[in-house]
């Protein structure tokens, strides 16, 4: 049912890990443990390498592409405790911001619907989140929850601003769903279309959360799929409709609501087909 | 010899000599160093106001031994670095900030266990460090530019070697070469040197910009050095060669304070930083980029870390500015990597998914490529000694962008639809049956079934014109309605794209005579249409037409002939055949006001008909909903657009919202209305589309989006002339009374399209300037200015 269209060779020295597409899909971020963040032209089913960003000092575990009417503008973050903030003006890419606040590693940005402007959630292991917003003439205004998690904090991720007239100031930064379980975390989870939560964990569960309630105050999980191994990623499909989700068994599977609200498997991938053998498995503890 | 027989038999039991957990005590004061006693059982802490011996219980540390004597200490008590000699158990060496090198026996029976007291150094002494296999040579390394042998039987250093007063960091003795000992320079050079010849070195390389802190021999003497500077680098260096060749470099956040390579394990080494940094990482220096593994207990700078046994990898100990002592668990130390998400996973705009994910995990063994520059994942040396920890080594990902094969998942048809899509500018009969076809087109046989039903539900049966349209698709209505009715159950629509096997028996009738539907529809048509009719020659496929369950049979063989089967709409006026049957809208009103349960319309259809799903006859009769008031069908329609909605197709709500306008706009509440509007419009704009998505912004109801158009439409001109910002009395420049939008060609005034050059202001008609600069590059206003049309 998926077929590959192209592997794009990265030429990362380290592994991936995550890659966003733009708001008009057109480009694709990578970023990776080496360091750096690519940056790929991906239209036409070839893909050039446009930029590569370096200036991080450590593995830089996320990035984000912020709405397109603030020009072309990417942040990252990184084990360094950096948060960079890109933009691409004339045709180069250069470092916009840097956030240093943070005291550990940094797992998690993004930003926020546009409607609130110019602003970007981090979460970081040091327990706090930071919201930084564009204030204009490259001032940025630095706002920290900290201790938003006592043992650090893994995913931000937006509701979007759907509600007219919701308040602006208060935007509603969508905490993100801690399991004090995993010490070390490794949940993460996206928001998307539809006041529809999708949430991942290395637990291997993926859960559905819908609120009916308008407050958002209640919202009801509903187990997707107990996955047999640790699952790493979701996404929505544009429309909202379809979700993917990539597990550690190298799998990524798509899921879709049927009509009587279950959601079934409607597809799966496997590249490498019975490649995982527990020799290539490093997720193991040495001792 | 005795000791070390000794202490290889504690290690016969396969490293259990030496156990303990992660445990840590309070100083006194800040740390500056440590060591280990060669049998790993005690610890020397020294610092500017500390130095005690701890023992290692299996549970907790234990001061032994204060070595800070005398009410008022010395100097020679300010420790920048201490050691304990590795094979006399006894003595330790520590280097003081005064310049003073002092050795210690602690085998002497009173309270000062100061021995030797060599004060010739000048200056702060770095670093201390005892041969390792002679007994008696000591080396030092201090800020004053010297390093200096002594013989600890003499009273004095027995060589001195010049550093060419550049400040000495660090001193080590090589593990493989007896004579040859390795410094380290503020200036960012190493050197090595025999230590038989202090008049020169043997070699000096430049390790690092900036000084180099710190250098550690690999114990498993391989000739391999590495180092840690301020340049928050650390290099290891192949010392083998005639030239020192750096094979590994590790950059880390902070300047590098300590390094030392961890025991029994060829690649690992452990940092920790001079400032800003309070955790010590462990790297695998073939994966330079992120720490096998940290430790993240110290609060303050660590500023000693040493390894607890020489044969051990599995316990490291560390002193800190804060105060503390630490003992380390191997296996308690964090794991940045396995919090690293391996996998990045993200749909694009057209239903294509970036997919990338470890090598290792997605690629088997056999079907491995190589990466170029060759593979490193599995140096020979991993076969022997299959080890979790060389697992750690080098990891690639791959990135691959997978296109999905389902009709649902790929996103064409949004960017088609909404381009061909009319919204305005035609009867409402007419926009629908567009829709229609624009929809069937696209293989969406739900939507133009619902598009052509909205059609029928709300069109003016006191209009001729759409009634004898109305009669063109007849059928098409009670196959709507049963698909309404169905609708909020039903889940995935064909188009939607599950697969039927996943789909519940129900479901699956239902698609299936949903797909087919259209088409025998248009069909039945043309078979009603001959019988009572004269069009005989019209009639295209009168030869194939036998009755419906061969219809169905081929239909249902030939989904890809569906579209012959459709004639123009136009061609077949049925408006006599609709008055035919007044019995008609009986089962549809049932229907109707029964929804969403199918129950009475189809119980009539399948007794009319031995087809379940061919309610074909019964079908054509539903055309009597003219005299319903078409307010009677809003509810539906609003569910219908509230499950599209649901199902992510915002496009097909918004579309039927806009071409039903008034007729359903007061069903919905303004928000749905207005989330629905953004959604769509911010769809469009995602997809590039700004003409449809103005289009939109136009047509809708909505305050809120309307006024989206009305925002940034204000353009500021200057005055060609003058260069001045034009006051907004139009056309005429106030200050040089001229024309302002003059066409440099024709020289009369431009209105509509005016073009002009970014360079010098100057422009006029599109035309005529494109013609112009077709000819000469240069302005057509003669100011010289080489223009340029893009």
């Amino acid at each position: 049912m998926v077929s590959v269209i192209n592997t794009v060779d990265t030429s990362h020295e380290d592994m991936i890990h995550d890659a966003q597409m733009d708001y008009y899909g057109t480009r694709l971020a990578t970023c990776s443990s080496d360091r750096t963040v690519k940056i790929f032209d991906v239209r036409n089913g070839g893909q050039i390498l446009v930029a590569d960003l370096r200036g991080h000092e450590g593995p830089v575990w996320q990035v984000a592409w912020a709405h397109p009417m603030y020009g072309n503008i990417l942040a990252s973050c990184s084990y360094d405790r950096k948060v960079i903030v890109w933009k691409e003006e004339n045709g180069s890419w250069d470092k916009m911001y840097e956030y240093t606040g943070h005291e550990s590693s940094v797992n998690s940005v993004c930003w926020g619907p546009y409607d609130f402007g110019l602003i970007l959630a981090c979460g970081s292991s040091d327990g706090a989140i930071s919201l930084l917003t564009f204030t204009g003439e490259q001032q940025w205004d630095v706002k920290k929850i900290s201790n938003a998690h006592t043992i650090g904090c893994n995913a931000v991720s937006w509701a979007p601003a759907v509600v007219p007239g919701s308040l602006v100031d208060q935007p509603s930064g969508q905490k993100p769903n801690y399991v004090k379980r995993f010490v070390s975390g490794g949940c993460d989870n996206l928001v998307k279309l539809w006041n529809t939560i999708a949430s991942c964990s290395q637990d291997g569960r993926v859960f559905i959360w819908t609120c009916e309630d308008p407050t958002g105050n209640t919202w009801t999980p509903k187990l997707l799929h107990k996955f047999v191994d640790v699952v790493w990623h979701v996404s929505w499909s544009i429309t909202g409709n379809i979700l993917a989700v990539s597990g550690g068994d190298n799998k990524v599977t798509l899921w879709k609501e049927s009509m009587d609200g279950q959601w079934a498997c409607i597809s799966d991938v496997s590249k490498g087909q019975g490649a995982v053998s527990s020799i290539t498995d490093t997720q193991q503890s040495e001792q | 010899m005795e000791k070390m027989s000794r202490v290889s038999t504690a290690l016969g039991g396969g490293g259990g000599a030496v156990s303990g957990r992660t445990m840590f005590c309070h100083l006194d004061a800040p740390a500056n160093a440590i060591s280990v006693c060669r049998d790993a059982s005690q610890v020397v802490v020294a610092g500017r106001n500390i130095f005690k011996i701890y023992a290692l219980e299996d549970e907790q540390f234990v001061e032994k031994l204060n070595l800070r004597v005398g009410r008022k200490p010395s100097l020679n008590f300010s420790c920048a670095d201490v050691m304990w000699h590795q094979m006399e158990e006894n003595l330790l060496a520590t280097a003081a900030t005064n310049g003073a090198v002092v050795t210690w026996n602690l085998g002497k029976p009173s309270r000062n266990k100061q021995d030797q007291l060599f004060t010739e150094h000048k200056r702060t002494v770095n670093k201390v460090c005892f041969h390792p296999s002679e007994v008696y040579m000591l080396l030092s390394g201090s800020q004053d530019g010297f390093m200096k042998c002594f013989d600890l039987r003499k009273k004095e250093s027995v060589s001195t070697f010049s550093g060419q007063s550049e400040s000495v960091r660090d001193v080590q003795f090589s593990m493989k070469e007896y004579f040859t000992f390795a410094a380290s320079f503020e200036n960012g050079n190493v050197q090595l040197w025999d230590i038989r010849r202090p008049d020169r070195y043997e070699r000096m390389f430049t390790a690092h910009n900036g000084p180099v802190f710190c250098c550690d021999w690999h114990p498993d003497d391989r000739g391999w050095l590495a180092t840690g500077g301020r340049d928050k680098m650390v290099k290891v260096w192949d010392m083998s060669t005639t030239r020192a060749k750096e094979i590994h470099c590790v950059q880390t956040i902070a300047s590098v304070a300590r390094v030392k390579w961890r025991p029994e394990r060829k690649w690992h080494l452990a940092t920790c930083s001079m400032m800003v940094d309070h955790n010590i990482y462990v790297w695998d220096v073939r994966r330079p980029f992120i720490p096998f593994a940290t430790f993240e207990e110290h609060k303050d700078v660590t500023t000693g870390i040493a390894w607890r046994h020489q044969h051990d990898p599995h316990f490291l100990l560390s002193g800190s500015k804060d105060s503390t002592l630490y003992q380390h668990m191997f296996k308690d130390a964090s794991r940045p990597v396995d919090k690293a998400n391996p996998e990045g996973l993200c749909f694009g705009l057209f239903g294509d998914l970036a997919f990338a994910a470890k090598e290792s995990l997605i690629s088997s063994d056999a079907n491995r490529k190589p990466y170029p520059g060759g593979d490193r994942r599995y140096p020979i040396f991993f076969f022997k000694k299959p080890d979790l920890t060389e697992q750690f080594a080098h990891v690639s990902s791959a990135l691959s962008v997978f296109e999905t094969g389902l009709e649902s998942g790929r996103m064409d048809w949004f960017s088609q639809t909404a381009r061909l899509y009319l919204l305005s500018g035609k009867p409402f009969a007419e926009l629908c049956d567009h829709n229609a076809k624009v929809a069937k087109e696209l293989n969406r046989p739900q939507v133009s079934t619902t598009w052509t039903m909205v059609r029928i539900m709300f069109s003016d049966p006191a209009n001729p014109n759409l009634s004898a349209k109305l009669g063109t698709l007849p059928l098409m209505n009670s196959f709507s309605m049963k698909d309404m009715g169905a609708c909020p159950d039903m889940g995935a629509c064909p188009d939607m794209g599950a697969c039927p096997a996943d789909r519940g028996k129900e479901g699956r009738s239902d698609a299936a005579h949903l797909e087919p539907g259209t088409s025998h529809i248009s069909n039945n048509d043309d078979n009603e249409e001959t019988e009572g009719s004269d069009g005989q020659a019209e009639y295209m496929f009168g030869d194939a037409e036998l009755d419906d369950d061969d219809l169905y049979s081929v239909e249902h063989d030939n989904p890809a002939e569906d579209q012959e089967y459709t004639l123009p709409q136009e061609a077949f006026p049925l408006r006599h055949e609709i008055l035919d049957n007044p019995s008609a809208p009986e089962p549809l009103q049932q229907d109707k006001a029964e929804s969403p349960h199918v129950s009475g319309g189809e119980a009539e259809a399948t007794c009319l008909t031995p087809i379940e799903s061919c309610s074909l006859i019964s079908a054509s009769q539903p055309l009597y909903t003219a005299h319903l008031p078409a307010g009677f069908f809003c509810p539906v329609v609003r569910d219908m657009l509230r499950y599209y909605a649901e199902q992510g197709d915002v496009q097909m709500a918004v579309s039927v919202l806009i071409v039903l306008g008034e007729r359903i706009r007061k069903e919905i509440d303004d928000l749905t209305q207005e989330h629905w509007y953004t959604s769509y419009i911010d769809l469009l704009q995602r997809f590039e589309l700004w003409n449809v998505s103005n289009e939109v912004i136009k047509l809708s109801t909505c305050g809120a989006i309307t006024c989206l158009n009305q925002t940034s439409t204000t353009l500021h001109v200057n005055c060609s002339n003058c260069k001045r910002p034009m006051s907004n009395r139009g056309w005429v420049c106030d200050r040089c009374h001229q024309c302002a939008s003059v066409c440099a060609v024709c020289h009369h005034v431009v209105k509509g399209l005016f073009v002009w050059c970014q360079g010098c202001s100057h422009g006029g008609h599109l035309e005529h300037m494109m013609h112009w600069l077709k000819s000469s590059p240069h302005c057509p206003a003669g100011c010289g200015h080489l223009c340029e049309y893009t």
